[in-house]
């Protein structure tokens, strides 16, 4: 743990110098991540304009979800979604046995050996939303409720990243895609709005079987002092199940895995 | 002329069977946020929810049958320099996007014609018996018309290349813009009435909402007549648009790698 942890840092690093080799970007950058979450909350006052409430969430509890989504994308954008498509060319390329030789693992390797700091502005912007959210309710959150908060984004941010390994993953079998992450999109966007919005079957494969729910509702509801502590248990315990299946899956691909040039 | 489309149609055809795989992925993938926009509405007005099914069903036909990614193509081919390559050739390069359009198009409309029928059988909502043959031809006209629209729109902005170097980035905010303005996050009788009032006089409208429109019959009379009229003028104003920006932007180009 330790020693992945110095390689991240290490990661970190070089990557940092990379990108402040470009620094005029970023006020196009500040400014188009700005322009994003505008757009995003001028959504939400449409849907506002003819109600009142969404799947039972007031709209200062539908900003704060927001908050929390553009927070979790930015760190997608960040950590994640640079590495997607290194890992197809990798792949494509045969270079991956150069990946496979190192003396790191490969899974940690391939997701998050490339990092894109401007987006952490879409995860300030995020911070800012929820902060905001909570003084437009003109609710403080007691100790409980941020503890819960952080036991419930911690289990997010883990599930986010089994999810999206899994899908990574079968670039072993489907290398004609360019970018697979936009089923990872697809799915993402179900989480910007309330889970009590959606109904029937469609709620149930959202909540366990790809567990949208629990990647901001739960939070977010932690926030608001409307948490329950089977909740959060659960969030922790699927979010251990699917890193264990994600691992699994990892591991199954490499095995299958021949190298492209022999 | 005829000829050449007919081979420039066939190429087409050949790659994007190469490419079958990636392109029903990204079909499948467009559909989901109309969809999700259409349960945010079913929840706050259950009581429309038959209109909501209709219309965002109409709305992902629409958007597919209208959709452009020639902005892409062009900033990364000028980027990279291997737009010189079209430049020299003797047929203008815009045709080999307008063919890769209609083969693209005819397959989303291979697929979603009968996913149509299929999905009527058993969802009432979406059965469309009493729509009228006049009303038919009106939305058939409608929806080329803002494919054409929507087709010069992102053609202009992919010869803007020429000129500024991230302009995938600007398209983008307009696509943002434009998501209030033509129908795709609320059907227009929805909207407040300051952005109702603008998105007439914009083109947004008339690239995705306007056909839908006239498909649901919210749109009658006299307003379907300034509805044309308003559509044939951004329609003539992007081709100007692609024209002139052409003529200058060859004279501007300065290829990469030489």
């Amino acid at each position: 743990m330790k020693r992945h942890w110095r390689i991240f840092c290490e990661f970190f690093r070089t990557c940092l110098v990379e990108e402040l080799e470009y620094r005029s970007e970023f006020l196009g950058n500040f400014l188009s991540s700005l322009f994003g979450i505008g757009m995003a909350i001028l959504t939400i006052q449409v849907f506002f304009y003819q109600t009142d409430n969404l799947g039972g969430w007031k709209y200062a509890d539908v900003l704060l979800l927001l908050g929390i989504f553009n927070t979790l994308q930015g760190l997608i954008d960040f950590a994640l979604r640079p590495n997607m498509s290194r890992l197809l060319q990798h792949i494509r390329m045969g270079t991956f046995d150069y990946v496979l030789t190192k003396p790191v693992d490969s899974m940690f390797y391939v997701s998050f050996r490339h990092l894109v700091f401007w987006r952490l502005i879409d995860v300030l912007l995020g911070i800012g939303l929820i902060i905001y959210a909570l003084i437009q309710k003109h609710y403080m959150p007691t100790i409980m409720d941020a503890v819960m908060f952080f036991i419930s984004i911690g289990s997010s941010l883990v599930l986010i990243y089994a999810l999206w390994m899994m899908l990574m993953t079968t670039s072993f079998w489907v290398i004609r895609i360019d970018d697979l992450s936009f089923v990872f999109n697809s799915f993402f966007e179900t989480t910007r709005f309330p889970i009590g919005m959606y109904r029937g079957w469609l709620r149930i494969v959202l909540t366990y079987i790809l567990p949208a729910a629990f990647i901001t509702s739960t939070p977010a509801l932690s926030l608001l002092g409307k948490w329950n502590g089977m909740t959060t248990i659960l969030s922790v315990v699927l979010a251990g199940l699917f890193l264990w299946i994600s691992r699994r899956f990892w591991r199954y691909a490499l095995r299958s895995y021949t190298s492209a040039s022999s | 002329m005829f000829r050449k489309y007919s081979v420039l149609l066939r190429m087409k055809y050949v790659e994007m069977f190469a490419y079958r795989l990636a392109t029903i992925v990204w079909m499948t993938g467009a559909m989901v946020q109309p969809l999700i926009t259409m349960m945010v509405w079913m929840n706050i007005d259950p009581d429309q929810e038959n209109a909501f099914i209709f219309y965002f069903a109409a709305l992902i036909f629409v958007e597919r049958m209208t959709s452009a990614w020639d902005v892409w193509e062009l900033e990364r081919e000028i980027r990279e320099g291997t737009f010189s390559y079209q430049i020299v050739r003797p047929f203008h390069p815009i045709h080999w996007a307008i063919a890769e359009n209609i083969v693209y198009k005819a397959l989303f409309l291979v697929i979603l014609i009968p996913a149509w029928g299929l999905l009527a059988v058993f969802i009432p909502a979406l059965r469309l018996d009493q729509i009228g043959a006049a009303q038919w031809l009106l939305f058939f006209c409608a929806l080329l018309l803002a494919a054409v629209i929507r087709f010069l729109f992102s053609y202009t902005f992919g010869l803007l290349g020429f000129w500024v170097t991230k302009v995938t980035a600007l398209y983008g905010m307009f696509e943002a813009v434009s998501l209030f303005l033509s129908g795709r996050i609320a059907p227009m009788s929805l909207l407040p009435p300051f952005l109702k009032t603008i998105s007439f006089y914009l083109p947004f409208r008339y690239m995705v909402g306007f056909p839908i429109e006239i498909l649901t019959g919210s749109v009658q009379g006299m307003d379907i007549v300034y509805g044309f009229g308003l559509a044939a003028v951004w329609c003539m104003f992007f081709m100007l648009a692609v024209l002139l920006l052409w003529k200058a932007g060859l004279r501007k180009n300065q290829a990469v790698g030489g």
